[in-house]
């Protein structure tokens, strides 16, 4: 019987009812994009330096989990060292640099043939291999979203490149120029940011990690698998507190649209409460009455949260190819929490409001 | 009942002026359901104090039907919020079925109310968003002992809202609306039915069929109702008629 009070005061006036539930719906996509864009990007990332082949990374001591953003420190006669104790394959340093042109991309600067060797090379879709100076290879996600192909001419960090090929995603990086092209561009001569190091085994990741941390004690030297499960919105520090701000500011917006509906809507209903009271209705089912409303809001202002956000993404993937955007079950509920928390306590004022009203006053409200 | 026997009712009920036990048939010795003893409301607005009731003094027995008139603003409305425990008395004692409002909390008078009271008033305060039917049975719901179809369909025949239940409010005439309010304050069995003007906005024909209806529940279920009118025609329905003038009841006569 509550419920339908609560479904028939919820359709009363249909364009307050509408606005609370795309607002509790911006909510909630706002929130599922934000986690799912940057655990889109990162899982990119990651998939992408899984690709790479490498068994482990080096990474000088301070640097970032978050290979954009490392800076190049290490020279890169070390790698040599790393190659020469037992059971390497092979080493690939790489210097990386972030690009802004057009997007945020990142660039890795590698000799082509050490590169090769720990990533047993690129499958070329057109053109060749790095060979002059200005080379450049992009991916086919980049090619196709920067409408690029062999022959092409690339402005990239204030340089003009020659598109040498396009090679296949999911080695690292989108984008390829020589490592010593970076290096003079970016004013690092002849300093990695990390090493790929290749096992000639497999199974001795964990041996070899142990004789490049007895060698270089204080870097970071992570087997490429550790390194994966670390790659999480909540591990990239920066990132961290974005999305953070990020959700709370999607909860401000649903508990404020939800108390300022409320708080009108029981003035408007000021008599409605007024009847209750005289049929003996306790403050308890008044508060639980217009509580079951806000539920009732929350719960449409979810679903249509949860389609906006498909929406959104299937948009983005047309507009922005390299754009990943995961949409996860775990996420899905905790913006539904969220959006259900904040709405429930944006309607705790006004209910209790309601349930103080004086009876006899309230039934004489016009 | 023939016409001799209908006006041997009458005599007796004039003849009992004094006390009104002697118009409940057969029970002289009923304890009153409802009783009030020097009873005030009064009313701060600003730096004055209006006193709306000033000793009030009454007693209603269970199966009476009692009617009260005055003027306006005698004090009617407030004597019954506070008889029903929708407002506080500042002083004095209420007591409701043996239980002393005036000593309880506000949630306790709530509970009383929503067990033993149902109000039916002026403006017929149905809630505009459920169709007649869940104007009902949300009454029935409130009081806890959820929906009784049989007590449903008992009440709503007795009032001839049959055909009208799947209506909303606006949609109902007056009379209807009334009889929805009647219907509502009577689904749960009350003690006592409170009435405040219920036919202050209605027509001639309407009144005269709700004034009907509150007589037969009274005669039929025995529901011990009060009455609040400005009509003496409407007060005619009534056992007894107390009239108010300025927050007391100045007497008590039964009405003819
Ligand atoms: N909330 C209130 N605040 C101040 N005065 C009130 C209030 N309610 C009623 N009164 C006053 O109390 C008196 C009795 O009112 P009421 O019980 O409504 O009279 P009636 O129902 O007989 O017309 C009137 O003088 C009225 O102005
Ligand atoms: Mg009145």
């Amino acid at each position: 019987m509550i419920g339908e009070l609560v479904w028939r005061n919820t359709l009363h006036r249909p364009l307050r009812t509408l606005v609370s539930i795309v607002a509790v719906g911006v909510e909630v996509s706002l929130i599922l994009l934000i986690v799912g864009l940057t655990h889109g990007m990162l899982r990119e990332v990651a998939k992408r330096i899984e690709g790479v082949g490498a068994d482990i990374m080096v990474q000088p001591p301070s640097a970032s989990m978050f290979l954009a953003f490392s800076g190049a420190p290490m020279p890169v006669s070390i790698g040599a060292r790393i190659a020469d104790l037992p059971h390497v394959k092979a080493v690939a340093p790489v210097l990386v640099q972030l690009s802004s042109s057009g997007g945020l991309d990142v660039v890795y600067g590698i000799d082509p043939s050490s590169f090769d060797a720990v990533s047993n090379g690129f499958v070329y879709l057109q053109g060749h291999r790095l060979e002059s100076p200005d080379d450049v290879l992009v991916d086919d996600w980049y090619a196709r979203a920067r409408n690029l192909k062999a022959g092409d001419t690339l402005h990239l960090l204030g340089h003009n490149f020659h598109v040498a090929g396009v090679v296949e995603h999911g080695k690292g990086a989108r984008v390829f120029v020589q490592l010593k092209t970076l290096a003079q561009l970016t004013g690092s001569p002849d300093k990695a940011a990390l090493f790929y190091v290749k096992c000639d085994v497999p199974g001795q990741t964990a041996l070899v990690s142990k004789e490049i941390g007895q060698l270089l004690p204080r870097y970071q030297i992570r087997p490429i698998r550790e390194f994966l499960s670390l790659m999480t919105a909540t591990n990239v520090p920066g990132l961290n507190t974005f999305v953070r701000s990020m959700i709370a500011l999607a909860a401000a917006i649903g508990f404020l649209v939800i108390f300022l509906s409320m708080y009108t809507t029981i003035i408007e209903r000021t008599r409605d409460i007024g009847i209750l009271k005289s049929l003996g209705a306790s403050k308890a089912y008044i508060v639980r009455a217009l509580l079951g409303e806000t539920a009732l809001v929350c719960a449409a202002g979810i679903v249509t949260g949860i389609l906006m956000s498909y929406g959104a993404s299937l948009l983005m993937r047309e507009l922005f190819p390299t754009l990943t955007i995961l949409i996860t079950p775990g996420w899905i509920l905790r913006a539904m929490g969220l959006a259900i928390g904040a709405g429930l306590a944006g309607a705790t004022y006004p209910a209790w409001l309601a349930s103080r009203k004086d009876p006899v006053e309230a039934l004489a409200y016009e | 009942m023939n016409r001799e026997a209908w006006s041997a009712v009458a005599e007796t009920a004039k003849i009992a002026v004094e006390d009104p036990r002697s118009l409940v048939p057969g029970a002289p010795d009923l304890e009153p359901i409802v009783k009030t003893e020097d009873l005030w409301k009064v009313y701060r607005s600003g730096a004055l104090d209006v006193p709306a009731l000033r000793g009030v003094a009454m007693e209603v027995l269970p199966g009476e039907f009692v009617a009260i008139m005055g003027p306006s603003g005698c004090g009617k409305s407030t004597l019954l919020h506070v008889i029903g425990g929708l407002a506080q008395a500042t002083r004095g004692r209420v007591l409701l079925d043996g239980n002393d409002l005036s000593e309880m909390t506000d949630a306790g008078r709530t509970k009383l109310r929503r067990h033993k009271v149902g109000f039916v008033f002026q403006r017929f305060n149905l809630l505009p968003t459920l169709d007649a039917r869940g104007n009902i049975a949300i009454a029935q719901h409130i009081h806890g002992d959820g929906f009784d179809p049989h007590r449903f369909d008992v009440v709503t025949h007795m009032l001839g809202l049959a055909g009208r239940l799947r209506h909303r409010p606006a949609e109902l005439s007056g009379g209807e609306q009334q009889r929805v309010a009647i219907a509502r304050a009577i689904i749960n069995e009350p003690k006592i039915l409170l009435a405040d003007e219920p036919t202050g906005n209605l027509d001639t024909k309407n009144s005269e069929s709700v004034l009907h209806m509150l007589r037969q529940l009274n005669q039929q279920l025995g529901q011990t109702t009060i009455l609040i009118t400005h009509n003496p025609e409407a007060a005619a329905f009534a056992h007894r008629v107390l009239h108010m003038r300025d927050g007391q009841i100045v007497d008590s006569i039964p009405a003819d």
